[in-house]
């Protein structure tokens, strides 16, 4: 599992996609061009939980993430890109 | 009429205010630019009645959810405004995310039109959105539009649906009549729903080429961009090569002629009052007002060059990215990577810095960047370091970089300790950010912004700084009796018995005269006014020599007229730079802390902090110097010990707080 920008040297539009292993795992274990689902916000922050869900970000919704950049995450939801940091990456639970 | 203006943040929202009504409000490419509303009329061109129509511009937001602490502003306006008409701007490229805000608007009861907006980019992507069929989703007019182009940008076409729609009422698409607001569980089962409705419509009414989730050039770039090691000298390059163009290249070209003006009219008006005008008039007008206002307009070149530069920086999208790479490190000191835009921005003026920190959700995060930011040396603070390098060090670079440098280091320890003593130094807390596209910056969009600055700048001068200056050169020509203060009796003026008890303060940084206290003081209303005064004060009249272009004239005259020694002036140079801001910046952060506590312990940072570096840089600097500690050693030691002490005293207070919410969370 290379997250690192080494393994993504060249410029080009990818085609090929991963595919999710199955196990239940939280995004910061995440492979680079896997579609997951999110299956749990894990926090006790309502605010940031109603943030997220404003963007797409919620239960049975898909993710996918982008690049691993200096321990934040680039993700792609709902045609938008986000970057968060690893605490909040550790925090979505996806399958 | 009225004309509510709301949608997504970064959607185009400001983009198209501006281009409906002719104004040029702030924008910039990243999430959370507009923070308060914004009102205008609407263009004579587009405005096809006989009556005044008004647009609103909202902040952004994402969900008019009962349960987020943001966007009541939105929510509060449109029920306490009563708007006639509401225009939803929808990002036309991220529809499936936009549509969730629309189908909540829809529900108001006001009549609305959707303006798709960014349409050029979905063309480039071949995106294609079948407009009939999403307004019939919808049930109301939609209308595509390019708020970004001058012609063919479909505002007409969206301002006369918007009066056609006027008075109508629509059906939405969604109704959550009979969801318990107060019932966390429903309103979250009926946002669900909510969305799996969007999804339907998205699905029916959108046809794209490529799909979001798949790479792109733009990931690549980003990759580079916000490396985890590369990021940093890659911001450092670009904000130096923003100060290079704007202080060494193009800015002193264009100061050039305008220093030729102020010179030829100096002459001009020299002239005109001939030699039988009273000297104190003459005086007021060639030296205090033309001088002291001519010292500090030289630099106004400078200054917008860099504003330029600053708002191409900001509407390329590039800053979201600079956020990411600096969120590692300002994790470190309780803060997120968001705390670095206003800081940038602070390096053009604290005020839209101050204010911009109002993207920041955490409130003490918030406040801390608000009361930092005023630390990074803005526009205004550029004459006061160029005179200084100018007059003692010879013009030399490392001054000003230094002076930014410490800048950073001062914004990293005042961060630490008000983590430290707010007790909060393992909260934890949560970094998100839109990363939005990249966009070719507006060339356009960034002459208004310098020009709009100009503007600014030239009616502070002629306001604020020619009443100082004016003020100042009375209050050192006049004694207490009204009398013309002798040529060599100064001391009596008073300016100088107003100014002399300050003076007392700051002998331990090295400067306590009191031509010196009184410029420092007159900084607190425009720091250009350090520059005006002492212009005044010490009869300087022309601080840009125009044949050498350097930076003084007769640089060494006008040190040995100061009376400082090199340490002396750089503690001088540290103190006007590191305390507290203008007062016009001070009450941006008044709106910004919301809390007096905050905002009194903010200042009283700011004045702790200049009084202490500028006692460390002369004392330290003497030390080095001549070997010896310098004037007022014992007096300003203990006073800088006292502040440190209670400083120290209250994080360890902080530490015990943090502790124990460590251990009633575990």
């Amino acid at each position: 599992m290379d997250h690192t920008m080494s393994s993504r040297g060249s410029v080009e539009v990818f085609t090929q996609r991963r595919e999710s292993s199955g196990r239940i795992l939280n995004l910061s274990q995440g492979n680079i061009d896997t579609e997951y689902i999110i299956q749990e916000i894990k926090t006790n922050d309502e605010d940031l939980r109603s943030f997220l869900f404003s963007l797409g970000c919620y239960e049975g919704e898909k993710i996918t993430i982008i690049s691993v950049l200096a321990e934040n995450f680039v993700l792609s939801v709902k045609d938008a890109r986000y970057s968060i940091d690893r605490d909040l990456a550790e925090a979505i639970r996806v399958i | 009429m009225k004309l509510a203006l709301t949608g997504n943040p970064n959607s185009g929202k400001t983009t198209l205010f501006n281009a409906i009504t002719g104004k040029i409000e702030k924008v910039g490419n990243w999430a959370g630019v507009t923070i308060d509303k914004k009102e205008a009329d609407i263009k004579k061109s587009l405005n096809t009645t006989e009556g005044r129509i008004i647009a609103i511009d909202l902040p952004g937001a994402y969900s008019m959810s009962p349960f987020t602490s943001e966007e009541s502003i939105t929510r509060d306006f449109i029920k306490n405004e009563n708007p006639d008409v509401i225009i939803n701007i929808v990002d036309a490229t991220n529809i499936s995310r936009s549509l969730f805000f629309t189908t909540q608007l829809l529900e108001l009861g006001i009549p609305m039109v959707v303006a798709l907006n960014k349409s050029d980019l979905n063309k480039k992507k071949k995106t294609i959105i079948n407009l009939e069929a999403l307004s019939k989703e919808l049930g109301c007019p939609v209308v595509e539009t390019t708020s970004t182009e001058v012609t063919n940008n479909g505002l007409e076409l969206l301002i006369s649906k918007v009066l056609e729609t006027k008075g109508t009422s629509q059906i939405p698409p969604f109704s959550s009549k009979n969801v318990d607001l107060k019932d966390k569980k429903s309103v979250e089962a009926s946002d669900k729903e909510r969305f799996v409705l969007v999804n339907k419509i998205v699905k029916s009414v959108e046809n794209r080429r490529v799909s979001s989730n798949k790479q792109t050039k733009q990931d690549a770039a980003d990759r580079i961009l916000a490396h985890k090691w590369l990021g940093i000298p890659i911001f450092i390059m670009i904000m130096w090569m923003v100060f290079s163009i704007s202080q060494t290249y193009v800015g002193p070209l264009v100061a050039d002629v305008f220093v030729s003006l102020i010179d030829g009219f100096y002459v001009f008006v020299e002239g005109l009052l001939g030699n039988d005008v009273s000297p104190v008039l003459s005086s007021l007008l060639l030296d205090g007002i033309i001088g002291g206002v001519g010292a500090v307009v030289g630099f106004l070149p400078l200054i917008m060059v860099l504003f330029f530069l600053l708002a191409l920086l900001e509407d390329c999208g590039y800053m979201a990215r600079v956020a990411v790479v600096m969120d590692r490190f300002f994790k470190r000191v309780g803060l997120s990577g968001k705390s670095i835009i206003p800081m940038v921005i602070g390096t053009g003026c604290a005020i839209p810095g101050i204010m911009s920190t109002r993207t920041i959700k955490n409130e003490r995060q918030r406040r801390t960047t608000a009361m930092l930011t005023p630390f990074m040396p803005c526009g205004a603070k550029l004459p006061v370091i160029a005179l200084f390098a100018g007059v003692f060090f010879n013009d030399a670079a490392w001054v000003g970089t230094t002076m930014y440098f410490l800048a950073i280091l001062i914004i990293i320890i005042g961060a630490l300790i008000v983590v430290t003593i707010t007790g909060e130094r393992n909260a934890r807390s949560y970094f998100i950010m839109e990363l939005p596209e990249y966009k070719f910056p507006s060339l356009k969009r960034a002459a208004m912004s310098m020009f709009s600055r100009a503007k600014a700048f030239i009616i502070k001068a002629s306001t604020i700084i020619l009443l100082c200056n004016a003020v100042i050169q009375i209050m050192q020509s006049f004694d207490w009796k009204f009398q013309v203060v002798a040529e060599g009796a100064q001391n009596s003026s008073i300016l100088a018995s107003i100014a002399s008890p300050f003076a007392i303060i700051l002998i331990p940084l090295g400067f306590g005269a009191w031509q010196l206290a009184a410029a420092a003081i007159t900084g607190f209303i425009a720091k250009e006014n350090v520059v005006g005064t002492l212009a005044v004060v010490y009869s300087i009249t022309n601080f840009i020599d125009t044949e050498e272009l350097t930076l003084v004239a007769g640089g060494s005259d006008v040190a040995s007229i100061m009376g400082l020694t090199s340490a002396a002036a750089l503690a001088y140079l540290v103190f006007n730079l590191f305390t507290p801001p203008c007062f016009a910046a001070i009450g941006a952060m008044n709106a910004e802390m919301e809390n007096k506590v905050w905002l009194w312990s903010g200042i009283g940072f700011q004045l702790g902090m200049g009084y202490v570096a500028a006692f460390l840089t002369y004392q330290i600097g003497t030390l080095l110097t001549t070997k010896a500690v310098g004037t007022g050693f014992i007096p300003g030691f203990i006073a800088v010990v006292i502040m440190i002490g209670f400083v120290i005293f209250l994080m360890k207070k902080g530490d015990r707080k943090a502790k124990k919410k460590l251990a009633y969370s575990s």
